[in-house]
């Protein structure tokens, strides 16, 4: 502490002794010190609370990414109660009933009561194929023996099948599935770009594409019809009736994905892309 | 010795060449960065004229309004507080507004006061140091608010903030020029040498100054830019 003394003495005494010189140079340097501190204050300061913010954020990024998780599992847990009350239960009675109609003898039916019964039996072979369809939709099962791939095509052929609409799958199968879960997702999210294609784009041509290159999955949803643009995609996914779109946002966000939608010179194409990781990591 | 006199001695004309020559470089700088190009410009041609005037007035037989560049370190000084008003004003128009609006009103009503009825803006024998330190005094109040602003409301770190170099060379410069015209009369009464001095020591503020203003050119990625002066 002496010597800090004995320097603001000398200060004192430089300050008093009328040299101009060195009261200019000691002013500069105080007012050059003092700036330089507050600098490096500064600075310090901002540094800190800079990375307090980017904790938080790191922080509400994984609470909004458990939450979107924990929504998108207890929908797929809803989607597999269903299916299997429908195939369980729905599809178990429509056998019966198939199976009652079966035993009644066409032969002591005659006109119009053996067109009912005929009439009757061919609708519910028609419900039993429909519920079978919704359930297997719902329960991913082709998915989990199959694979990915297998279940696009499966997925593409029954929703297409009926329509005039030409579709291909040019799928890449060097993917091989490294975490089933994420695969339900990006099914998920294929199935709902492809129902909202056929129900509002109208188009005549579908290609589904995929590539799959340094664990990373780029898949290509590509359509003439009247498809939408990334700006009316960000638009439409804060609606109320956006239902669809916002669990596209969301699977992406928990897959750590992209979204893109574009317009092309002969179509629309919306671009997936997906880091493809094992659970572990 | 001859060359370290002539560099001296044209220190503030060749430290201006600096962030010029930066210029050729990147050329294409932000619209925040139109005043600071303007003001080194300007610089350029007073600062050469201030020096021919220097170096020739005893030389030749000139007319009495060359026989002395204080007018013209005047002029400077006003032109360079307008200048970097105008640079603080586009670099946050959010912040401090109406403060931000005053000080040029304020400084100029002292140009008026001052020069009307205390000094003649065309005095030959020194320059006005009151209007040199109520300029750097004026700047350094400008300079503390865009770091009191950037602490309180910027998102990203401030070094790599837009104006931090231009404004932390003012600052330095301001910081010690301030002290400089403060005790410019004193030292002028006192001895002459000692004023002689202290103009070197500005000096070297003012090539610390130009060096900065190359830095902020040279850090200017005119991709990532949007506001860059060809497309405003």
């Amino acid at each position: 502490m002496t010597w800090i003394q004995n320097s603001v003495t000398q200060l004192l005494q430089i300050a008093s002794s009328g040299n101009t010189k060195l009261q200019v140079a000691i002013t500069i340097g105080l007012l050059l010190l003092l700036f330089g501190s507050f600098l490096l204050a500064l600075v310090f300061s901002q540094k800190k609370r800079l990375q307090y913010q980017k904790d938080m954020q790191v922080l509400r990024e994984a609470q909004q990414n458990q939450l979107i998780e924990s929504a998108v599992r207890s929908e797929e847990v809803e989607r597999h109660r269903i299916a299997e009350t429908l195939h369980d239960e729905v599809g178990a009675i429509l056998s019966s009933a198939k199976l009652h109609i079966q035993a009644i003898n066409p032969l002591c039916l005659e006109g119009r009561d053996k067109e009912l019964h005929d009439r009757g039996k061919q609708l519910l072979d028609e419900g039993i194929q429909k519920v079978r369809g919704i359930s297997h939709n719902l329960h991913s099962s082709i998915l989990k023996e199959f694979g990915l791939n297998e279940a696009i095509r499966h997925f593409m052929n029954n929703t297409i099948q009926g329509t005039v609409i030409k579709a291909n799958a040019e799928l890449d199968d060097s993917y091989t599935t490294l975490n089933a879960e994420n695969d339900i997702s990006i099914y998920r999210m294929i199935q709902e770009l492809l129902n909202n294609i056929i129900k509002h784009a109208n188009p005549d041509q579908i290609i589904v594409s995929s590539k799959f290159e340094n664990n990373d999955l780029l898949i290509v949803i590509w359509h003439n019809g009247k498809g939408l643009s990334h700006q009316e995609f960000e638009a439409l996914r804060y609606r109320k009736e956006g239902l669809g779109l916002k669990n596209i946002q969301n699977r992406v966000i928990l897959l750590k994905g992209h979204i893109f939608f574009s317009s092309e010179p002969e179509g629309y194409q919306v671009k997936i892309h997906i880091p493809i990781k094992s659970p572990e990591t | 010795m001859h060359v370290y006199k002539l560099l001296k001695d044209w220190l503030e004309v060749w430290a201006l060449i600096i962030p010029i020559s930066v210029l050729l470089f990147k050329p294409k700088q932000p619209f925040v960065h139109r005043p600071i190009i303007i003001y080194l410009f300007l610089a350029l041609v007073f600062n050469t004229a201030a020096n021919i005037i220097w170096k020739t007035s005893y030389l030749y037989e000139l007319p009495k309004w060359l026989e002395s560049n204080n007018y013209i370190y005047n002029l400077h000084a006003v032109v360079r507080f307008y200048l970097f008003a105008w640079f603080f004003t586009l670099i946050d128009r959010k912040t401090y507004p109406i403060v931000k609006k005053l000080i040029p009103l304020l400084f100029t009503l002292f140009l008026i006061i001052n020069f009307i009825w205390a000094e003649d803006f065309f005095f030959f024998d020194k320059l006005s140091n009151r209007l040199h330190a109520v300029e750097a005094g004026l700047l350094l109040i400008y300079s503390l608010m865009f770091y009191w602003s950037k602490l309180q409301f910027e998102h990203i770190s401030i070094t790599k903030s837009e104006g931090f170099w231009v404004v932390t060379g003012l600052a330095i410069f301001v910081l010690t020029s301030f002290p400089i015209y403060l005790y410019y009369e004193l030292s002028l009464r006192e001895n002459i040498e000692i004023a002689i001095d202290l103009w070197q020591v500005q000096k070297v503020a003012f090539l610390l100054f130009c060096i900065f203003i190359a830095k902020a050119f040279y850090d200017m990625d005119s991709k990532q830019r949007h506001a860059i002066i060809t497309n405003s």
